[in-house]
């Protein structure tokens, strides 16, 4: 699922150079993120986490361009992105970002099938590969036999992998997800994380915000973010399947 | 908000149409308003003393008496019998004539009199002209025209003869000095404007035999009175259309505000409100609106009536027709406010899922699309425009019904342009009707033809007929000769080729009850004689019901000499100038008055409709987008996170609603265009006039007004677009 063309190690999938943001909200300004400074490598996944408010969603976003920047960089592979204008983050988006969300955000006025197809096509893909990716993606993430029905139709969990087939329909460079199981029962949980190792096995640069550490033992490396700063960030050692997951894994973690 | 201001709009302009219209249809009631008329005016030989007339039961105030004497109006050698009627120089407060042009008597200028309007028209009378009259003594006197008025007092001229003028009192003495032969009038107003003729009679009998004659403001409002039945007609057509297209427009905003209430609803119903309450609710809610709104619309009409027009004679409409037109919009406020909020009290306690989006719409369309290759936002666009279908439907309907009228209005317009610049195509070839005057007819003749102007002139006659089953006569006109017709303008049949036939309009055919190839008796002038129908023609005059025969037709003693020449003109002369020309010769030169000009009163209806239809269109639209809105905000917030741009997510929203509109308009447009002749040509059926006026409109102006009606569609879409385009992707639930 990884780019045919693999550019060099020198080049990171996205890169934040002393981000700042500040939401001027009733005349106070907040500062949501005081100067983040972040590089994501090709094949990483990289997991976000820090309490309520820490501004974790805030640098997911920017870094996929929903919102805008203070001061500071943004390098989205190899090219400066936060000086594009709304229209050109879009076509960046479309062409090298998937995001999933944590309220699953599909589109409810169409099918699960139009929902994977549309960023494919939006991208420029001819009808016919589209529906081959969809068809591809459904069948890997089980839901073939849901393509014709409703986002309200399915659950919470079946609603969020097809979030996930949709974000994953234009094989983006890097896939931004914001709390991506913060809205799912444990078992569906189970499943999401278990499609999110899958594709970061083939390949897949992921930068997950979590609030949730058993979720956050998935990935390669953890952030820290606390009052807009990164305050801890280091290499997981690659996780072992547990079959009893506990409060030991927060344990061996910090430890 | 928008409904508020929708009906008030609607309901402000029926109000002032209304007022225009019965006020174009008939200016008595402006004129006998504005100048506190009469309701009786009494005709006595001697003065009567006015303390006794106002002491009568049901008389609140009496004007005058006043002198009235006879007299002759001579102008360039043309004698026009005249009645002098005194008037103070300070307007009473009963009965005073309004002053339309120039001023009111004045003591210093004792040889100036004001002369009443449609007469002053009639002989060529302005302000700062002079002429002089001749008493019964035969005397000469120079006066001079001060100014010209208008009078809800008598009836216009040539209808109500003789022609008025007013003097002052000094001024009539000296034109008619002896008593005798003048004569008192007294106008009484009337606590009871119905009880009329139970005043004259107390009248009658408290002058014992003094009075001559009476006249009541019936006779007055009944002379002035313009029967025109297709006025009648179009206009009733134009006011249910545009009821029509306001219940949809209040349908549909008030839908969308229960469909944007839904979720309100929903937790209202859990709460424990029933069904009943919660219709109850919605129609209160909305319904109050909608009545704040009709508040609003009688207001700004009465306004509208009352300062805008103050210049001219309209006053403020009558309590009839308010009330109806009121009443009418209440019904339909609460009839089109009541279908949506039964569907609201509906809503289930908890909100069913959303039915199945239609399957594989975005492919199929979508791949179509690529193969001609679309930009996104139109696919997703037209996509989103039929997620909802009734709204959908709605919206077009919406739009597509003010569109057709304004069509049909368009088509009504290029009719009276017809009208204008054909007049012979609706059987009005002569522009000019010449009487010999004081000339034999041959000689007029001959005067006629000398004028390079004219092309031809037919001899003609009018006499009264009576016709089989008719109590009352109806006009035959025989004009031109079987050798050589007047070009009438027949539309079925043929022309009547000799004696014996004849052709008709369409409302003696109704009249009559007979078809074209019957054969019917009737007395002409006194004589006996058989026609054949065989052809019918335009008929403006006389709604449709005259017969049209050849001149040898007719028995020679009602045929010789003429009575008048009809005159056509050559292509591109001026009526008027000829007519004066003609006139300076000796002769009574009429002109024909255009079709369009007595129905001048529709274009400012047709106008006035346009601009609530174009109203009503545009709130269905914003409705629309609203709606449109707030069902894909939250979609378009995720598809941008998708990657489309913000101009993408404008044009998908404005598509959403544009294509309804379009669809709307050119649907409108469409169907306005195919049914406006026919529907016009009923009308003229109906009116008399006879099918074969009706004219569609232009294509010209058919594409400039779709044009229009779609480019300002748009625009108003891309307001509420453009908030969409900044639309931010949600974090919480939906």
């Amino acid at each position: 699922m990884s780019p045919a063309n693999e550019p060099g190690p020198t080049t990171a999938a996205v890169q934040a150079v002393n981000l700042v943001k500040v939401y001027q909200t009733g005349g106070l300004p907040v500062h949501a993120v005081r100067g983040v400074d972040l590089r994501v490598d090709r094949g990483e996944f990289v997991a976000i986490m820090g309490p309520s408010g820490s501004g974790k969603s805030t640098l997911v976003h920017m870094l996929g361009g929903l919102d805008g920047r203070t001061s500071g960089e943004i390098w989205v592979d190899g090219k400066r992105a936060d000086t594009l204008n709304e229209s050109g983050w879009a076509i960046l988006r479309r062409q090298k970002i998937g995001f999933v969300f944590q309220f699953f955000n599909l589109v409810a006025n169409m099918t699960v099938a139009d929902n994977v197809e549309l960023p494919a096509l939006l991208g420029g893909s001819t009808p016919r590969h589209a529906r081959e990716r969809r068809e591809y993606l459904l069948g890997e993430l089980g839901l073939a036999d849901k393509a014709d029905a409703s986002p309200a139709q399915l659950s919470g969990g079946e609603q969020q992998r097809v979030a996930l087939a949709r974000a994953l329909a234009n094989q983006p460079q890097v896939l931004l997800a914001d709390e991506p199981t913060g809205n799912l029962d444990s078992r569906n949980t189970r499943d999401v994380l278990r499609l999110l190792g899958e594709v970061h096995r083939q390949g897949q640069t992921i930068v997950m915000v979590t609030h949730d550490a058993r979720v956050a033992g998935l990935a390669d490396r953890l952030v820290t973010l606390l009052d807009g700063m990164i305050v801890d960030d280091g290499a997981i050692a690659p996780p072992r399947r547990r079959t009893k997951p506990g409060a030991g894994d927060v344990v061996e973690l910090r430890g | 908000m928008l409904t508020v201001l929708a009906v008030a709009g609607i309901l402000g302009a029926l109000i002032t149409a209304a007022t225009l219209l019965e006020d174009g249809t008939n200016p008595w009631r402006g004129l006998f308003t504005r100048g506190n008329g009469a309701h009786v005016w009494i005709h006595t030989k001697d003065a009567p003393d006015p303390a006794t007339l106002k002491a009568l039961d049901g008389v609140t105030d009496v004007a005058g008496p006043y002198r009235s004497a006879p007299a002759t109006l001579v102008q360039s050698g043309k004698k026009t019998p005249v009645a002098l009627q005194e008037m103070p120089a300070v307007l009473p407060a009963v009965g005073r004539p309004i002053v339309r042009e120039g001023a009111w008597l004045d003591p210093d200028v004792p040889a100036g009199v004001v002369v009443e309007r449609s007469f002053a028209k009639a002989t060529g009378l302005r302000p700062g002209a002079s002429f002089s009259v001749i008493g019964l003594n035969g005397a000469d006197h120079a006066l001079t025209v001060v100014g010209l008025a208008e009078s809800g007092d008598q009836g216009f001229y040539p209808d109500w003869t003789p022609g008025l003028a007013w003097t002052l009192s000094a001024t009539l003495r000296q034109v008619e000095p002896a008593l005798g032969r003048s004569e008192a009038v007294t106008g009484l107003r009337l606590a009871d404007p119905d009880a009329t003729s139970l005043i004259v009679q107390r009248t009658i009998t408290t002058l014992a035999g003094q009075v001559q004659r009476a006249t009541t403001w019936r006779e007055v409002q009944a002379s002035m009175e313009l029967d025109n039945r297709l006025l009648g007609v179009m206009l009733a057509l134009f006011g249910v259309a545009g009821l029509v297209a306001a219940a949809l427009a209040i349908a549909n905003a008030v839908g969308g505000r229960v469909l944007a209430q839904q979720r309100d609803l929903a937790t209202l119903k859990s709460l424990g409100f029933t069904r009943r309450q919660v219709v109850r609710m919605l129609v209160i809610e909305h319904g109050s609106l909608g009545l704040l709104g009709i508040a609003l619309g009688v207001l700004c009409g009465r306004l509208i009536t009352a300062y805008t027009l103050a210049e001219t004679v309209v006053v403020p409409l009558s309590s009839a027709p308010l009330v109806a037109i009121t009443c009418g919009a209440v019904l339909m406020v609460l009839v089109a406010v009541w279908l949506p909020a039964w569907r609201g009290g509906r809503t289930p306690p908890i909100p069913a899922a959303p039915s199945a989006p239609p399957r594989g719409h975005l492919s199929r369309m979508a791949r179509v699309a690529l193969l001609v290759r679309l930009p996104p936002a139109l696919v997703l666009g037209a996509r989103d425009a039929f997620t909802r279908r009734l709204p959908a439907l709605l919206t077009t309907f919406g739009v597509a019904i003010p569109m057709m009228m304004i069509t049909i209005g368009l088509g009504c317009w290029a009719t009276l342009d017809a009208f204008r610049s054909h007049p012979e195509q609706v059987g009005q070839a002569a522009a000019l009707t010449v009487r010999p005057g004081n000339l034999t007819s041959d000689a007029a003749n001959r005067l006629v033809l000398g004028n390079p102007d004219v092309v031809a002139s037919y001899p003609g006659t009018e006499v009264d007929t009576v016709v089989p089953g008719q109590t009352r006569t109806v006009r035959t006109r025989a004009l031109g000769t079987v050798a050589d017709p007047y070009p009438f303008s027949v539309v079925e049949g043929r022309m009547f080729r000799e004696r014996g036939e004849a052709v008709a309009g369409q409302g003696l055919l109704d009249l009559l009850n007979v078809r074209i190839g019957d054969r019917t008796r009737l007395t002409i002038g006194g004589t006996p004689l058989i026609v054949r129908i065989v052809g019918r023609v335009l008929e403006p005059e006389q709604d449709g019901e005259v017969l049209s025969v050849a001149l040898d037709s007719l028995a020679p003693k009602d045929a010789l000499p003429p009575q008048y020449y009809g005159v056509v003109l050559r292509q591109g002369a001026d009526p008027a100038i000829v007519r004066a020309r003609l006139q300076s010769q000796g002769l009574e030169v009429t002109q024909a008055v255009n079709l369009a000009d007595r129905l001048s009163v529709i274009r400012v209806i047709i106008v006035l409709l346009v601009v609530v239809l174009a109203l009503l269109g545009l709130a269905t639209m914003l409705t629309a987008s609203a709606l449109g809105l707030r069902d894909h905000a939250l979609d378009l917030a995720v598809l941008k996170a998708m990657g489309l741009t913000p101009r993408q997510v404008m044009a998908t929203l404005v598509t959403g609603t544009g294509l309804l509109v379009v669809l709307g308009v050119g649907a409108g447009a469409l169907a306005g265009a195919a049914v406006s002749s026919g529907l016009i040509d009923l009308q003229g059926a109906a009116s008399g006039i006879g099918a074969g006026i009706g004219r569609s409109p232009g294509a010209a102006t058919l594409l400039v007004a779709v044009l229009t009606a779609v480019g300002a569609a748009l625009l108003v879409a891309l307001i509420p677009a453009r908030r969409a385009a900044r639309a931010r992707i949600p974090v919480t639930p939906r």
